[in-house]
C-alpha cells in the first residue's frame, strides 16, 4: 500500500488529531498573515499620522543666518527655485513631500505680516504620495486669521499686494500660532510680489521611514542632499524626526515580540497532538517493524501527515488571516484601511512551503521517538 | 536451520534485573513445527522475538541458514523479517483504519509485494474471509481478526511462521480452526514456531519444548 493511502486512512480514522493539529497550524498561519498585514498596515497608519506633525527637514541656503532662521522661521537670503527639481528627480532617496517656498515679511495695509508663496508639492519619483500642505492656485489668497479679522475679509474677495491683484480663496480658522498672520498664495505669485523670479527662501521635506534603525537619520540626510547641492544647509527636527522614528520602531518591536510567541504555542502545540499521536499508533508502529517496515518508511507516514497538515492549514490559514485583516483591519487603521484590506497572493505560497517545515519541525522528537520504538516492547507488552 | 547457541536475554527493570532466557541452545530444522510451552513469564515470548530477529539477545548467537542474525544491520534484519518470517500474536495487532485486504497486503509493503492483492484474496477465500474482505478490524470478530492476522502472516510466502499465543483470545472452534491452517502451513512445508498454552497444539508437534524461568526444562 502506498504510503500516502496510509496517511490519508490515517487521518481519516483519526480525525479529531488531525483537525486540532491543523487547527494549531491554521492559528499560526491565520495570525502571521493578519499580524504582517498588520504590522505594514500599522507602518503605513503611523507614517500618515506623523505626517500631520508636519514637515522635518528644512534646507536653506548656505548663506542664510541660520540664527535669524531659527528666531524669526525666516531665512534671510534665497536659492534657485531648480534645487527644487533637482531634489526631485533623485531615486531612492531618503526624503518625500517636497515643497519649496518663498517667504519674507511685508507690511501691508499697516499690517506686518509673512507673505508665503508655495510651490506645489512634488515627491521624488517612486515616491508618489498624497500631499500634506496646501496646493494653491496662481492667482488665489489663504489668508491667516488675524488679518482676515483686522481687514474683515471673505473667500472672494479681489485685493492687491505690491501691484499683484489676488482672489481671496480661503479665510483660514485660527491656528493660534504664526499661521493667523500669513498671506499664503502660489509661488510665481510671491515672486511676482518680491521681485525674486526663479528664487526659493526654504525647501521642506519629510524623511523617509525606510532608514535603518541603528543609522543617524540626520547624517545620511545631509550627505545626501548635500551631494546634490553643495551649497545649501540642511536641519532636521530632532523632536518630530524622532517621535516617526520611535514609533515605528515600537510597533516592529511589538510584532517582533508576539510573532515569535504566537509561532512558539502553536509549534509546542502541533508537537504535543504529534505525541498523542505518536503513542496512539505504538501499537501499528510495532507490528510495521515486525512486517518488516524499515524506519524510513515508518518516519514518512510522520512526515507526509505533517506535510499534510501543513500544505491545508498554511492555505486555510491564508484564506482565514486575509478574511481577518480585511475585516478587522479598516477598524485599527482607519486612515490606511483601503491599503490594509489588499491580499497578498505571495504570502499563499509562502504559508503552503512554510507551513509544512513549521509542522515538521514540531513533529521531529515525535517523529524520532517513532522511529526509534522497539517493536519488541511493544509487542512484549500484550 | 534456526539455531541458537547459549542465547540468554537479561532485562533491566525499575524493581531489578529479571533473566528472561538462560542458555538456551537449540536447533529447528527447516519445515519443523515446534510447540514452546510454559507459564506466564517463562521466556515464550522474549524467545519469539530473539528469533525473530527483532529482540538482541544479552549473550549467544542466534541464526538462520547459517546467518548470524545479530551481525546484521537493522536494516538487513527487517528485510529478513519481511521476507521470511510470518508472525501472528495473541492480540492479532491488525491496523484499526485499514480493512481486512488493506491489512493483509500490508505485509506485502516491507517485502515489495503491494500490489498483490489477487493472491491476498485468494489467501482470505482460503481461510472463509472473502465476505470480510472491506470489513474493517472492528467489525470483525475474535476468531475473524486472528484468521485476518494469519492471512497477513501467509501473504509472503514466508518460509516460517512465529505464532505467540495465537488461539489465547479464542473460542475452542475459533482455535482449533487457527491450529489447523498453522498444521496446513507446516503440511506444505513451512516452519512454525508456536508458543501456547494450548494442549491440543501438541497433538500436531514435530517437537514441544517447555520453558521455565527462561531455561529449557525438558524436549
Amino acid at each position: 500500500m502506498m504510503t500516502l493511502g496510509l496517511i490519508f486512512k490515517e487521518i481519516r480514522h483519526r480525525k479529531v488529531n488531525f483537525l486540532l493539529s491543523t487547527l494549531a497550524v491554521v492559528t499560526a498561519v491565520a495570525l502571521f498573515i493578519s499580524f504582517f498585514a498588520a504590522a505594514g498596515a500599522s507602518e503605513r497608519e503611523t507614517a500618515r499620522l506623523m505626517l500631520s506633525m508636519g514637515f522635518n527637514v528644512h534646507i536653506l541656503s548656505k548663506g542664510a543666518d541660520i540664527n535669524e532662521f531659527l528666531l524669526t522661521g525666516l531665512a534671510d537670503r534665497t536659492m534657485p527655485e531648480d534645487y527644487l527639481h533637482k531634489l526631485a528627480s533623485q531615486q531612492a532617496v531618503s526624503y518625500n513631500h517636497l515643497l519649496a517656498s518663498l517667504q519674507k515679511k511685508i507690511l501691508w495695509r499697516g499690517l506686518e505680516a509673512i507673505l508665503t508663496g508655495l510651490a506645489p508639492e512634488i515627491c521624488p519619483p517612486g515616491g508618489k504620495k498624497s500631499p500634506i500642505s496646501y496646493q494653491i492656485e496662481p492667482g488665489s489668497l489663504y489668508v491667516g486669521y488675524r488679518i482676515a479679522q483686522a481687514l474683515g475679509l471673505k473667500n472672494g474677495d479681489i485685493v492687491e499686494i505690491e501691484g499683484k491683484s489676488l482672489k481671496v480663496a480661503r479665510c483660514l480658522s485660527e491656528s493660534g500660532g504664526v499661521d493667523d498672520i500669513r498671506l499664503q498664495c502660489h509661488l510665481r505669485d510671491a515672486q511676482d510680489i518680491l521681485k525674486l523670479p526663479g528664487q526659493v527662501s526654504e525647501i521642506r521635506a519629510v524623511d523617509c521611514l525606510c532608514f535603518a534603525p541603528a543609522g543617524d537619520p540626520v547624517s545620511v540626510l545631509r550627505k545626501e542632499i548635500e551631494s546634490l547641492l553643495p551649497d545649501v544647509q540642511v536641519f532636521h527636527t530632532q523632536n518630530i524626526a524622532s517621535a516617526r522614528a520611535q514609533t515605528r520602531q515600537m510597533v516592529r518591536s511589538m510584532f517582533a515580540v508576539i510573532m515569535p510567541l504566537v509561532v512558539i504555542a502553536c509549534g509546542v502545540w502541533t508537537g504535543v497532538l504529534a505525541m498523542i499521536n505518536v503513542r496512539d499508533r505504538h501499537e501499528e508502529i510495532g507490528i510495521m517493524r515486525a512486517l518488516g517496515y524499515g524506519s524510513g518508511r515508518i518516519m514518512s507516514l510522520f512526515l507526509g501527515k505533517a506535510a499534510v497538515i501543513g500544505v491545508l492549514g498554511g492555505a486555510v490559514g491564508f484564506l482565514a488571516g486575509t478574511v481577518l485583516a480585511a475585516k478587522f483591519g479598516p477598524d485599527v487603521f482607519k486612515i490606511t484601511a483601503q491599503a490594509v484590506i489588499k491580499p497578498q497572493p505571495s504570502l499563499l505560497a509562502v504559508s503552503v512551503v512554510f507551513a509544512p517545515l513549521f509542522v515538521a519541525v514540531a513533529s521531529f522528537i515525535p517523529t524520532t521517538i517513532a522511529v526509534t520504538y522497539d517493536p519488541a516492547v511493544t509487542l512484549r507488552e500484550e | 536451520m534456526i539455531v541458537l547457541e547459549n542465547v540468554g536475554k537479561t532485562y533491566h527493570t525499575r524493581t531489578g534485573i529479571v533473566k528472561a532466557l538462560r542458555d538456551i541452545n537449540l536447533s529447528i530444522e527447516k519445515g519443523r513445527f515446534l510447540v514452546v510451552c510454559g507459564p506466564s513469564g517463562s521466556g515464550k515470548t522474549t524467545l519469539l522475538m530473539i528469533v525473530a530477529a527483532m529482540l538482541r539477545p544479552t549473550n549467544g548467537v542466534v541464526s538462520i541458514e547459517q546467518r548470524n542474525l545479530y551481525k546484521m544491520s537493522v536494516h538487513e534484519r527487517a528485510r529478513l523479517r519481511a521476507d521470511n518470517i510470518g508472525f501472528i500474536f495473541q492480540m492479532f495487532h491488525l491496523i484499526p483504519y485499514l480493512n481486512v485486504i488493506e491489512n493483509v497486503v500490508l505485509a506485502g509493503g516491507a517485502a515489495g509485494k503491494s500490489k498483490n492483492a489477487a493472491y491476498a484474496e485468494g489467501l482470505l477465500s482460503q481461510l472463509g474471509l472473502t465476505e470480510r474482505a472491506f470489513h474493517k478490524p472492528a467489525q470483525l470478530s475474535a476468531g475473524e481478526k486472528q484468521r485476518v492476522a494469519i492471512a497477513r502472516a501467509m501473504f509472503n510466502r514466508p518460509k516460517i511462521i512465529l505464532a505467540d499465543e495465537p488461539t489465547g483470545n479464542l473460542d475452542p472452534d475459533n482455535a482449533a480452526a487457527a491450529l489447523g491452517y498453522l498444521s496446513e502451513f507446516h503440511r506444505i512445508g513451512g516452519t512454525v514456531i508456536l508458543a501456547t498454552h494450548e494442549l491440543q497444539a501438541h497433538k500436531f508437534a514435530d517437537e514441544v519444548i517447555y520453558l521455565r524461568d527462561g531455561a529449557i526444562q525438558a524436549h
